[in-house]
């Protein structure tokens, strides 16, 4: 849709002769003249110009999708489960076994909310696994081959849930994911329970180790302003993230003197730069260990979790999670953290049967071995 | 007759399973030695696992060189000899080859052992930091296991005949040719792929060898 507005502007720009604002007076050296309160103006109406044919861009824009949406929505199937509304074209694909194994999985998650599925619909665009043809890509729904089986197409619908997009905040918080239902909780667990181990964060160590605030820190809903400062306590912590973790990105611009003097061991240039950083980008947990914290704040709080978790989007992220919860944000970290512990993950090592198999191929290959016929060709 | 056989085979092979014991020792102390130190900063755990990781590499590089080495000392001596010896014992040939086998897989114990004291001397002495675990009698039996798999391999194959080792050759050229062809005709076809699927993951034969060695993890 993005590329269709642009296109649309560049259309009218180009084509725009009854643009009067398009006629730039320039200076002799061929710049556009502001110097004078008149040009000025002048490069004002011009904005204004160009900032209402962006509207009438978009508005074209928002008329071609909705038309697209209606002419895709017109000739197709609707399949409903529960409130799980899915459009699409004639095809094998088994949809509304996968709406069925998907739609509890959804409810249960969002809830009351999930009702609103009903008047979002998915718009999925089955096409031919052998067709050679290059088809155009569909504006609107997603295209999937319709030789998919169930469990993957209710991957595909568990990991698009047309719900509507929770605020920014949350949205930031998350690592500019959104709340979905988890695929694979003991997994994900598992990951963060690694990242809680190996994060070079003295943060992350204390939750580890039982701290509750900590645990409040390395997750990013504490309070404290200087929120940097608490995950990496100490000068070589924070000389360590800065040079080995974002040395690569910091190292140009005017963040190159600071970058090595930070590596030199200046302190100040290494919380400098910092704090200079969007803080998604020195956080010790990823976005992933946010996600299980929702997910289980979701869990406990009941069907109505997901509606109080987006009700009040202004309020700070630990109290949108505690209401969702319905519990202190302390009890829930704690809760977080012992979920995380003993989701510790198996070592790789050997599978269970990997002895077993060991020894097999090694009576496989003495078995050759005897069975070999030198003495007889000698 | 066994112990004669293990003498023999001792004799000749003794330099390699000595310095392989030696190697096996050393190499999990090595591998731990930043975490000897009593500091347990949040850096340490990671300077830790990567210190671990890329010593880890070597476990397998000395399995398999373990195995082929004692395997081939196996067989040079018959095979100097033109089996002359072996054929002038009162024993099947069946009983003969088992004992060979025997008397080298015996004696690769001893490197195996080698390794399980260095990795137990190795988590007992260094510092780990809270939420890692050593494995060490893990870590020896993986390690055990693909020496007698890498010995079993090269046993097999030494054991073979020219016409045996022709076959081998034979088939891997086969495979070479149907991919070149498979290029050529512009076919959708991998062998390389998923030969290498088929033996380096599980249950492939040589699947022991792949994946990460780490005396200590999460």
């Amino acid at each position: 849709m993005c590329r269709s507005r642009w296109l649309l502007l560049l259309v009218l720009v180009v084509g725009g002769g009854q643009l009067r604002g398009q006629e730039l007076e320039r200076s002799p050296s061929g710049t556009p003249s502001v110097g004078s309160g008149e040009g000025l103006a002048r490069l004002r109406a011009r904005a204004d110009s160009l900032a209402h044919e962006w509207r009438r861009a978009n508005a074209f824009a928002d008329l071609v999708d909705s038309l697209e949406r209606a002419r895709v929505i017109a000739a197709k199937d609707t399949i409903r489960v529960g409130a799980l509304t899915i459009i699409t074209n004639p095809s094998p694909l088994p949809l509304r076994e996968a709406a069925a194994r998907a739609w509890p999985i959804i409810d249960n998650f969002y809830g009351s909310e999930a009702r609103s599925l009903a008047g979002r619909p998915y718009i999925i665009v089955a096409v031919d696994p052998d067709t050679t043809v290059e088809r155009p890509a569909p504006r609107s729904g997603i295209a999937v081959l319709w030789d998919v089986d169930v469990a993957s197409l209710t991957f595909l619908l568990l990991t698009s849930v047309p719900i509507a997009q929770p605020d920014a905040t949350l949205r930031n918080w998350l690592g500019g994911g959104s709340v979905r239902p988890s695929l694979g909780p003991e997994r994900e667990r598992a990951s963060v329970f690694v990242q809680l181990v190996t994060a070079p964060s003295q943060a992350t160590r204390d939750c580890f180790l039982g701290d509750t605030g900590s645990c409040r820190d390395a997750l990013d809903i504490g309070d404290s302003p200087d929120v940097v400062l608490r995950w990496y306590r100490s000068p070589e912590q924070r000389r360590a993230v800065v040079t080995r973790s974002l040395g690569g990105y910091l190292d140009r611009g005017p963040q190159q003197q600071p970058l090595q003097s930070c590596a030199a061991g200046s302190d100040s240039s290494c919380i400098e730069l910092l704090q200079s950083i969007p803080r998604s980008a020195v956080q010790p947990l990823a976005g992933g260990a946010r996600e299980t914290l929702v997910n289980l704040a979701l869990r406990l709080g009941g069907r109505e979790a997901y509606h109080r978790l987006i009700a009040s989007p202004d309020a700070p992220v630990s109290t949108r999670l505690a209401a969702a919860a319905g519990m202190s944000i302390d009890s829930l970290a704690a809760r977080w953290r012992s979920e995380i512990l003993g989701s510790r993950p198996t070592p790789v090592s050997l599978p269970p049967r990997g002895p077993w198999i060991a020894l097999g191929w090694v009576a496989f290959f003495t078995a050759c071995g005897l069975r070999s016929s030198r003495w007889r060709v000698s | 007759m066994f112990g004669v056989m293990l003498y023999g085979q001792w004799k000749w092979s003794r330099l390699i399973i000595v310095l392989a014991t030696v190697a096996g020792f050393a190499l999990p102390i090595i591998s731990v030695q930043g975490a000897a130190q009593s500091e347990l900063s949040p850096l340490r755990v990671e300077e830790l696992l990567d210190a671990v990781q890329k010593w880890g590499v070597l476990y397998p590089v000395l399995a398999a060189a373990l195995g082929l080495l004692v395997a081939i000392t196996t067989w040079a001596p018959d095979h100097r000899g033109r089996h002359v010896h072996a054929l002038s014992l009162p024993l099947p040939r069946w009983r003969y080859v088992l004992l060979r086998f025997s008397s080298g897989a015996v004696l690769l114990a001893a490197p195996a052992l080698a390794v399980l004291a260095g990795s137990l001397l190795a988590t007992g002495t260094a510092t780990i930091p809270p939420g890692l675990q050593g494995y060490p009698v893990a870590l020896a039996l993986r390690f055990a296991l693909a020496v007698v798999v890498a010995y079993a391999v090269f046993f097999a194959v030494s054991a073979g005949t020219a016409r045996t080792a022709g076959v081998i050759l034979g088939l891997i050229g086969g495979v070479i040719l149907v991919q070149i062809i498979a290029n050529v005709a512009n076919l959708n076809l991998d062998l390389f792929d998923r030969l290498q699927i088929l033996v380096l993951n599980w249950p492939g034969p040589l699947a022991i060898f792949t994946g990460r060695w780490m005396l200590i993890d999460v």
